[in-house]
């Protein structure tokens, strides 16, 4: 796929939570839809590569998306045509707790019951992040009130997230709570969360979050 | 300008009771203070923006003065039905104060851009809308406006120009006539950019911070004449065009996305809005615009 990024049988993944490229982009390349050197150019005057991305620039990029709540929306259209056209593929999108806070994410699960779109897999990046506004409290009794078929897992443990991909929806959306923490493996972005959550680190930092990061992982 | 977002208002929530702030999730860290004191009149309501307005009306049903702050497209984009209708139908009043206007998001890409606000906004009856350029102009015209009876707009602007002029509400500046054919006519911190380019050629100058109520008077003297609208936003061009009879062309947005992502100054230079940019587009018109 990623020599054919149109590919016309493909599973579709949108990032709703669009500011969140910089993962996609790296997830992207690794799998060789285009060079990682391409991404070093993140954020630059002429790059394809910014903080929100665009669908007709970048390979694999699915939606431009940026503005909250507005990549599921679209993921419901998406599902419904692959039912209308008693396709097989699947649709995916991720969604973050702060997004959580516009209707049109509950509008949108609204719809994706009443038509048993269980081609749909609604991910939600659950870090807590909303804490200091608009937090999603019980986000699993809210989403299976929406009569959606949820899961709660570990969203750092790849076998858990494995399994809840896995498992069947029976005539309803899916959705996947991953718990998550902002900053996973830096004790420093962990630890100072809303600090990090839009800035780059300079050298020296960057030497320490990278030293946090390595040390987490042997 | 940011900053001193937060000095104004938490000065007029010292003196004005009335004064309440709702955030979409931004700036929560540099309003901290006025959480800290006035805690019952600070809500960083969420990612939430059509009920940040529809809170806002209602707060102001009940003698309250709102202030409504996030990014400009969530507010002026995606929320308009909430402002034309639960604002502006009813009769209700708030202040929206957006950041990110035009291209201040520059590195965010389109989906942050946000051009056509103010020309939304001056669509809507009875709200005042304001593109302050400096800091001195957002000073003036936040506190004299805040609390009027009509729903205000203002953009908080990245960038700003340093231009000395008198300041009044609805009143714009004509801030030089050399008797040319030619008059250029902008709004907001561009000026910056635009005084740069005129200043050696042989145009007259106006200039505007506020787009409705536009300043008729100012207007009616070039009444007939040649204007060059040069506006890093849509708004100004149809403001004059509604005003007056004239001659008019625009320098500014063209039809369509910006996907550039950069700084500011490299858009604006892409979009031929820096001063260069604005130069060559001036020359050319004194040279072919024919009376």
């Amino acid at each position: 796929m990623p020599s054919n990024p149109d590919m016309e049988n493909r599973d579709i993944f949108i990032l709703s939570k669009g500011h969140a490229s910089l993962a996609l982009y790296c997830i992207l390349a690794e799998f060789g839809y285009f060079p990682i050197d391409k991404v070093y150019s993140f954020g630059s005057f002429k790059s394809d590569f910014g903080c929100h991305a665009q669908r007709c620039s970048v390979p694999g990029v699915e939606l431009s998306t940026g503005s909250l709540g507005h990549g599921i929306g679209v993921a419901v259209g998406i599902a419904l045509a692959f039912k209308i056209k008693k396709e097989q593929r699947k649709v995916y999108v991720l969604i973050g707790d702060g997004e959580s806070n516009e209707g049109t994410v509950w509008e949108a699960l609204m719809v994706a019951a009443k038509q048993k779109l269980d081609n749909m897999t609604v991910i939600l990046d659950y870090n807590k992040s909303q804490e200091r506004s608009l937090p999603i409290t019980n986000p699993e009794e809210k989403f299976t009130a929406f009569d959606c078929n949820t899961v709660n897992v570990d969203g750092h443990d790849l076998a858990s997230l494995e399994q809840a991909f896995k498992a069947t929806a029976h005539e309803k959306p899916k959705v996947i709570i991953a718990n998550t923490v902002k900053g996973y493996g830096c004790k420093t972005l962990t630890r100072e969360m809303f600090a990090w959550h839009r800035r780059s680190p300079n050298d020296e930092e960057l030497k320490i979050l990278l030293g946090e990061l390595n040390e987490e992982s042997v | 300008m940011r900053n001193l977002f937060k000095d104004i208002i938490l000065k007029l929530a010292e003196k004005d009771d009335r004064v309440v702030i709702l955030l979409g999730d931004i700036s929560a860290f540099l309003l901290r203070e006025f959480a800290s004191r006035y805690p019952q009149r600070f809500y960083n309501v969420g990612i939430c923006e059509n009920t940040i307005v529809s809170m806002a009306a209602g707060l102001n049903s009940q003698g309250f003065i709102p202030f409504v702050h996030t990014i400009a497209p969530f507010i002026t984009e995606r929320s308009y039905e909430q402002v034309k209708l639960d604002i502006c139908y009813n009769n209700y009043a708030c202040n929206i104060v957006t950041c990110g206007g035009s291209f201040d998001y520059a590195w965010d890409g389109a989906t942050h851009h946000c051009y056509t606000d103010l020309e939304l906004m001056r669509m809507l009856p009875d709200m005042e809308v304001m593109q302050p350029g400096s800091l001195v102009e957002f000073k003036t015209l936040v506190e004299s406006q805040y609390c009027s009876p009509m729903p205000s707009y203002f953009r908080i602007a990245a960038d700003t120009h340093n231009i000395a002029m008198p300041i009044e509400f609805g009143k714009g500046t004509l801030l030089f006539d050399k008797g040319s054919t030619l008059t250029i006519a902008t709004a907001g911190p561009l000026l910056k950019n635009v005084y740069i380019a005129c200043s050696e050629l042989p145009v007259n100058l106006i200039y505007f911070h506020t787009i409705k109520p536009m300043d008729t008077g100012l207007l009616k003297q070039y009444s007939g004449k040649k204007i060059l609208v040069v506006h890093d936003a849509f708004g100004l061009s149809e403001a004059i065009c509604a005003n007056i009879d004239a001659k008019i062309k625009y320098h500014g947005i063209p039809d369509k996305f910006c996907c550039s992502y950069g700084t500011l100054e490299q858009i604006r230079e892409e979009l031929g809005l820096n001063p260069e940019g604005i130069r060559t587009r001036i020359v050319k018109e004194l040279m072919e615009w024919v009376d």
